[in-house]
């Protein structure tokens, strides 16, 4: 346990040596919000769906959570190729520990990429912090469980890193676009609301913006939400 | 002399391709064992099955007594390894690099701080120790690959091609640290396809092909096994005769006798410090007056293309 922890402070270290990345985060998130979504919401009929903004803004940051998982098994093969990983492989600790370090990395870098934007959005929106709690909760649980899927995604991926980037793109543009990450079930065409209920994202949308008391009409069940997110987050 | 790495029947396969055939083989404690063999032979494979850094497909090994298999986490903490190409943190500084691997291995506070400056000024990095890692010369990562072992001196140590990219100074300066590790108590195992880094390092040499072990023994050893590969230059007071050529072929241990010059001859000989006293022996009936002597014994290059020269040759005419 100590030489896991002495890793993960020593990996740690190296992520925050990679401040343009997180400054990219940052900045990703305040276009996205405070240009993008405002022109977007201004699109969408307040008679029809109230605060559109605000769920547009969970909507971009659980995008964020899902990037940031997906390093996680982006840099499983990326320390395979570049030596890293055989370095990691010869220290005196458990695959097991390796791979949870992995994933207490891939949470903490998403505390570091995220919280910030969160606190943020939720201070514009003058959220109490228990809600803040509450959110920072549901995103983890959510990363915990996308990491766990990236990391085995990696092995089978694990030759190139090429075919791993291609599998994540193409994952990733089917998970957020068939979901409710970026429109709410009850305004979707039935189709697309179908195979929407299939898909965990879903889910783990509908439980964060249930923890930021968002209109339960426009949601699914909540307990089934938090259901399906446990499901996720305990499939590493 | 105890045995500190013992490997039995170890293979390691990629589909259909043996990279480790099968191999039976013992490293004693405290020695170098050099494995020298052409690119494929299977070293690497070896010493990232013996770091666990690989499972082994058939076989297993043990490092001091414990199975790398079995007790993978018991061998880790027992072996080090220093990798052949220096990769892996590109942010991070030497400083820090080394700090962590000899965190990693328990070292503590001020004891882990000056093992550290030691080792980072033995190895010629401390002006370096601040640049980031994707800064240093090919070199640079190099030496401090190899430095990682010397943080913490494990009981097994083992190297893959310690001085690639090291300059001329900096290999001398590497191989002295490895020979110092080994004098400290470690067993020490180098992979290298340099001769002379061989000949400069090693206890014995394991000669290694197509995953197998073709031979291991220690360099006289292996020097001796080639039939004629003493050369003895004997030049005489008088023009050379067939009844002298007829005599030196009489000789125990002759290969074979080629005439160099009117009054020299050149023999290729089995063990020329065992052929010499009797070439003078046989010479004496003939009363022909031997003015110098010249002996050539066969370098590790001669020995090491005698066991996987014809491997060589194959893969040159693929």
């Amino acid at each position: 346990m100590r030489e896991m922890l002495s890793l993960f402070a020593f990996d740690l270290r190296e992520t925050f040596d990679s401040v343009p990345w997180t400054v990219y985060f940052w900045l990703f998130f305040a276009f996205q919000y405070f240009v993008y979504g405002q022109l977007i919401s201004s699109l969408v009929n307040p008679a029809v769906m109230t605060n559109y903004y605000f769920y547009y803004g969970t909507g971009i940051l659980i995008i964020m959570t899902f990037n940031v998982s997906t390093w996680a098994g982006r840099r499983f093969v990326e320390g395979a190729h570049e030596g890293r990983l055989r370095y990691l492989l010869s220290l005196p600790f458990t695959r097991g520990e390796l791979f949870l370090e992995q994933v207490l990395l891939g949470l903490a870098v998403n505390l570091i990429r995220i919280g910030p934007p969160l606190v943020l959005m939720l201070w514009l929106a003058k959220m109490p912090p228990i809600m803040l709690a509450t959110s920072v909760a549901v995103l983890l649980a959510m990363s915990f469980g996308i990491m766990g899927i990236m990391i085995s995604l990696s092995f089978i991926a694990f030759k190139s890193f090429d075919i791993f980037s291609a599998i994540v793109a193409s994952t990733s543009a089917i998970l957020i676009r068939f979901s409710t990450v970026l429109y709410p079930l009850a305004l979707m065409p039935s189709a697309y609301g179908t195979v929407a209920r299939f898909n965990p994202l879903t889910y783990g949308s509908d439980l964060l913006r249930d923890a930021l008391n968002f209109n339960i009409s426009s949601l699914l069940n909540p307990n089934l939400a938090a259901f399906v997110v446990a499901a996720v987050a305990s499939r590493r | 002399m105890e045995t500190a790495v013992e490997t039995f029947g170890l293979t390691k396969s990629y589909g259909n391709t043996n990279a480790l055939d099968g191999l039976n083989a013992k490293v004693k404690q405290g020695e170098i064992l050099v494995l020298l063999g052409p690119n494929g032979s299977g070293k690497t494979t070896l010493l990232h099955l013996l770091s666990t850094v690989l499972r082994p497909t058939r076989g297993t090994a043990t490092v001091m007594g414990y199975d790398i298999v079995k007790q993978p986490l018991k061998v880790r903490e027992t072996i080090g390894i220093s990798f052949q190409e220096p990769r892996g943190f590109w942010r991070h500084k030497p400083y820090h690099i080394l700090s962590f691997h000899a965190g990693i291995y328990g070292l503590k506070g001020e004891a882990k701080d000056k093992i550290v400056e030691k080792t980072l000024k033995d190895f010629d990095l401390w002006p370096s120790r601040n640049k980031k890692f994707m800064e240093l010369s090919g070199g640079q990562g190099k030496r401090l690959e190899v430095a990682k072992l010397f943080v913490y001196r494990p009981a097994v140590a083992v190297f893959d091609e310690p001085t690639a990219m090291v300059d001329l100074e900096g290999k001398r300066m590497i191989w002295d640290r490895i020979r110092e590790l080994r004098e400290a108590g470690s067993t020490v195992i180098v992979a290298t396809n340099e001769v002379r880094e061989a000949e400069y390092l090693a206890d014995r040499i394991s000669i290694m092909k197509l995953g197998k072990e073709v031979v291991t023994e220690d360099l006289r050893t292996l020097k001796d096994s080639i039939r004629g590969g003493d050369v003895v230059e004997v030049q005489f007071s008088a023009s050379t005769s067939p009844q002298l050529v007829r005599a030196l072929e009489e000789v125990p241990g002759t290969v074979r006798v080629v005439p160099d010059s009117e009054k020299s001859l050149k023999v290729f000989v089995n063990r020329s410090e065992d052929w010499l006293p009797q070439m003078m022996t046989s010479l004496q009936p003939l009363q022909t007056k031997v003015t110098s002597i010249r002996v050539t014994e066969p370098s590790l290059d001669d020995v090491f293309l005698h066991y996987t020269g014809d491997e060589l040759v194959k893969q040159i005419n693929a």
